[in-house]
């Protein structure tokens, strides 16, 4: 058996390793663009292969896949995805784990992933506004003082968001000459290479409270969801700094979060499921795929999405990858064959952390944090008990080198996810840069302190939505206008 | 006395001079007398000192003029904490905030030090080798001439700092927390005693120095602190109404009403209050701008403060019995004031009680206390203070109370004013 990986991340690298491990001992291939080492190892070893090139060319992909005559093909990262490559391979007749164009939409435009919501009245929807010009969006700004989140219309990278909390009047001039020359960078910088969109940007209502992945598997009919994950976006410890795509994440133990309850892991699958439903009736397509929640629990509708993801997180893929216990090969053919409902997916009784390890420079200046040789001792990491992902790799004349974003991930799981934090920290120091050049990573993700954080800020939250739900009016945004008044947003 | 605030952009489209300013004014009680910015982008330095309050001193243009998405600034009782302290060290320039007192030496030295080694070493190890080398009870925050933020508490954490974010986009640190609510910022933690805290441009950096004992101010739950503030992990409202239960609990006294002298005992008098279901009433009135009186500079400025902030309202003291609470008694001239007034105004007993132990020695972190033998509370007893206030009795709340209140462990806390014992100073 043949099996065609696309990607080339630390998601692509756990992919591959579950799908290693199934029965039926496929071969594993892979298309990546930068070279990443754990996948180049895990093809090897397999009696597969690999062959640098570009993922995101369905020509590329399928002619490869073809040649192979593969048995199907795995789609990791989201570009391919909008690219159409999952239509081009099924085109020629050859399976694909992966969404159609069309159905990935509902994670390449945030606008139409939005109005979908509200057409469908899918619960955790929020209010938002999609511009086209950069001169009505600021428009907009200047006339609201209003917490916001600023998007750029397309998933672009997950770069782009800015949340800004505009609550003190007295500092609002400052935030909104920030919000203004934050939309105007948000079409100048992160939207100029896309043209597959008409929005621009997208205004969102700004909410708060303790974040969250929900990942499924989907065949079109049946959507079977995994254990939930958190990632954590701060640059730095302690909650600050920039944004990222996420400097960790944790498992468990078990299908919840410590500070989610099991009600509320149900009420976020009932959301992914209608939002598979909601656009393949709007597509006539089927979803076959993995597909993704990105959430929020906030205190107006509870479970909230943030955005979807058509494909596992990266981080948030490791940390379930390497938990589940049934045949990745297996659950692969079920959606395949639209058999999903038959599988029964198990993942094993653990916690799971995942840290990620990134140069210096890295999210605002990734040409800094690029072109540093880097090395790990794997086996040294492995007897301390963790796991390496590489992830922004590459390997050029036989030096590996970093690619910019985070170089590599420690996978380490436990009993708790207190216990998976220490054994990833003491694998930590054997990740190191050649050139004296500095990592960084956050030793605070799934330290009691942080946990304890998350708890209460779910607690407070919950005591808020439960209130909405009670009074009946969950989700629903109500004013009152002098001379106007009262109205439901 | 002093309070610090620094602030850090991670994205250079903000302007911090306006969160400072907030900030700042969320600090004030912490030092009326001045007020100081300073800001830095691409490295050019702005800076603003004035003398009196931020809310005054700080108009439109400066806050304008202030241009950065990097800056800090302080509020202080002191000329020499209230301006920014600059050095020069070759290529190195720094502008320092402190708060607090160091032995034997002055911060110009600290600063001069620092810069010194910034050049030499990592910012955090620059951080590391000042906190191992100046003894002292102080915080400071500095900028570095490479738009480069240093921040730092001394390894007995006698003086308070935090840390907290807003979003993606600032990293704050202040003397209070009060100052992170102030504009928005969530708390994330207390920097540690013998912590270094510096944020560069693509890296926070920390440093944890060698930290044989803690001596946290007890005075800042007493009186510095905001009640709305969290120091040491301990809100600070929750101290001050253990202190008013402790009170009700000690020497009790038949009365009618409970008061507190504005503002920082009425949390004291509330608790007090309702431990004893003898109601709690405003006694008194503010004249002007919320003053804090104690740390007044001047003898005379003090006196005019408690004068002009507490005008008793007779309607709730006349005829009556009156347990009056106060913080802190540090010569008793305005307490004997405070007293003659409510008697003038037709009070009929009047019963002191102090929040705080009685105060017998000086501060070596930066307080202002007067000369020893300026203090009632190493002079006389307490019924010898009753007969000079004239009041009907008059008590303290014993330090091993005041440790209880507090709720940390009294060998983690500095209680030099009360005792005369401070945690790094031979007592002569």
């Amino acid at each position: 058996m043949k099996v065609l990986l696309v990607g080339d991340g630390s998601r692509e690298h756990a992919i591959a390793e579950a799908l290693a491990r199934s029965v039926k001992e496929p071969r594993i291939y892979a298309l990546m663009h930068l070279i990443n080492p754990g996948i180049a190892r895990v093809c090897e070893r397999s009696g597969g292969g690999y062959r640098r090139g570009s993922p995101i060319d369905p020509i590329q992909v399928a002619d490869y896949a073809e040649e192979l005559s593969v048995d199907f093909v795995f789609i990791g990262p989201e570009e391919p995805l909008f690219h159409g490559v999952a239509d081009e391979v099924e085109r020629r007749g050859i399976g694909c784990i992966g969404a159609h164009k069309a159905v990935a939409e509902i994670e390449m435009s945030k606008a139409y992933m939005r109005r979908l919501m509200w057409k469908y009245e899918i619960p955790g929807r929020l209010r938002f506004k999609s511009f086209r010009s950069i001169e009505d969006a600021v428009a907009y700004i200047s006339e609201y003082a209003e917490s916001l989140a600023i998007k750029p219309a397309r998933q672009a990278g997950g770069k782009g968001v800015k949340v800004i909390a505009d609550m003190q009047a007295y500092l609002s001039r400052e935030k909104r000459e920030v919000k203004t020359k934050h939309a105007e960078r948000v079409v100048k910088e992160h939207m100029k290479d896309y043209t597959d969109i008409e929005d621009k940007i997208l205004l969102e209502e700004k909410v708060e409270g303790p974040e969250y992945t929900l990942q499924c598997f989907s065949d079109g009919e049946t959507v079977l969801s995994m254990p939930l994950v958190q990632d954590n976006k701060h640059a730095y410890e302690d909650d600050l700094g920039p944004e990222t795509g996420g400097m960790g994440s944790i498992c468990g133990k078990g299908l919840t979060l410590p500070f989610i309850t099991m009600e509320e892991y149900s009420r976020s699958v009932e959301i992914v499921k209608r939002m598979v439903e909601a656009v393949q009736k709007e597509t006539g397509e089927l979803y076959r795929g993995v597909v993704a929640g990105q959430m929020m629990l906030t205190d107006k509708w509870g479970p909230t999405i943030i955005e979807m993801y058509s494909r596992f997180g990266q981080p948030e893929g490791e940390n379930v990858l390497p938990l589940i216990e049934t045949d990745m090969v297996e659950i692969c053919e079920a959606i395949l064959e639209r058999k999903l409902s038959r599988i029964k997916l198990e993942f094993r009784e653990k916690a799971s952390v995942v840290k990620c390890i990134a140069p210096l420079g890295y999210p605002e200046r990734r040409d800094l944090a690029r072109g540093h040789p880097i090395a790990a001792d794997e086996e040294a990491i492995a007897r301390r008990g963790g796991k390496l992902f590489w992830s922004s790799t590459d390997m050029v004349d036989g030096v590996l080198i970093t690619g910019g974003s985070r170089a590599c991930e420690i996978y380490a799981e436990a009993d708790s996810i207190e216990e998976a934090s220490e054994i990833a920290e003491r694998c930590i120091p054997y990740v190191k840069l050649l050139d004296g050049w500095r990592l960084f990573h956050r030793s605070d993700i799934g330290a009691p302190r942080s946990l304890e954080k998350r708890r209460m800020l779910a607690d407070l939250v919950r005591e808020i939505y439960q209130y909405r739900e009670r009074r009946g009016i969950l989700g629903r945004t109500i004013d009152w206008i002098p001379g106007r008044g009262k109205i439901e947003l | 006395m002093s309070g610090i605030l620094g602030i850090y952009a991670f994205d250079e489209l903000w302007s911090v001079s306006r969160f400072l300013y907030y900030g700042l004014m969320g600090l004030q009680h912490r030092g009326q007398e001045y007020s100081s910015i300073t800001t830095w982008r691409d490295g050019e330095i702005y800076t603003k000192a004035s003398e009196g309050l931020v809310e005054e001193r700080f108009t439109e243009s400066s806050i304008g003029k202030l241009k950065g998405y990097v800056g800090c600034g302080c509020v202080s009782t002191s000329r020499g904490l209230g301006r920014p302290i600059t050095v020069s060290k070759s290529e190195v320039t720094l502008t320092l905030y402190a708060s607090g007192g160091l032995i034997d030496t002055k911060f110009h030295e600290l600063a001069e030090f620092l810069a010194d080694e910034v050049r030499r070493s990592d910012i955090e190890q620059a951080g590391l080798t000042v906190l191992e080398k100046f003894r002292g009870g102080y915080s400071f925050i500095c900028i570095t001439s490479d738009g480069r933020m240093i921040a730092a508490r001394d390894p007995l954490g006698v003086k308070p700092l935090c840390v907290g974010g807003l979003g993606f986009d600032l990293a704050v640190l202040a003397s209070e927390s009060s100052a992170l609510d102030v504009i928005g910022a969530d708390l994330s933690r207390d920097i540690e005693p013998g912590e270094v805290f510096a944020i560069e441009k693509f890296d926070i950096r920390r440093g944890a120095a060698n930290c044989k004992r803690r001596a946290y101010c007890s005075f800042e739950y007493v009186y510095y602190a905001r009640p709305d503030s969290i120091i040491n992990g301990i809100h600070v409202y929750d101290v001050r109404r253990r202190i008013g239960l402790i009170l009700s609990e000690m020497d009790p006294v038949e009365a009618d009403v409970v008061i507190g002298v504005p503002e920082t005992a009425i949390p004291f008098a509330m608790a007090y209050s309702q431990a004893t279901g003898i109601p709690v009433e405003i006694g008194f009135y503010r004249t002007g701008r919320s003053m804090r009186t104690a740390i007044r500079p001047t003898e005379i400025e003090r006196l005019i403060g408690v004068q002009l902030k507490l005008n008793p309202i007779r309607a709730a003291v006349r005829g009556k019995r009156v347990v009056l609470i106060d913080d802190s008694v540090v010569r008793g001239t305005t307490l004997r004031n405070t007293v003659y007034l409510l008697r003038k105004r037709g009070a009929k007993d009047v019963h002191v009680r102090i929040g705080s132990p009685a105060i017998r020695a000086r501060c070596p972190y930066g307080t202002a206390v007067p000369p020893e033998d300026e203090l009632i509370g190493r002079a006389l007893t307490p019924e010898e203070i009753a007969e000079v206030i004239g009041a009907d009795s008059f008590s303290y709340l014993p330090v091993n109370k005041l440790i209880e209140a507090i709720g940390l462990p009294g060998d983690s806390l500095c209680l030099g004013c009360f005792t005369g014992m401070y945690p790094d100073i031979e007592v002569v």
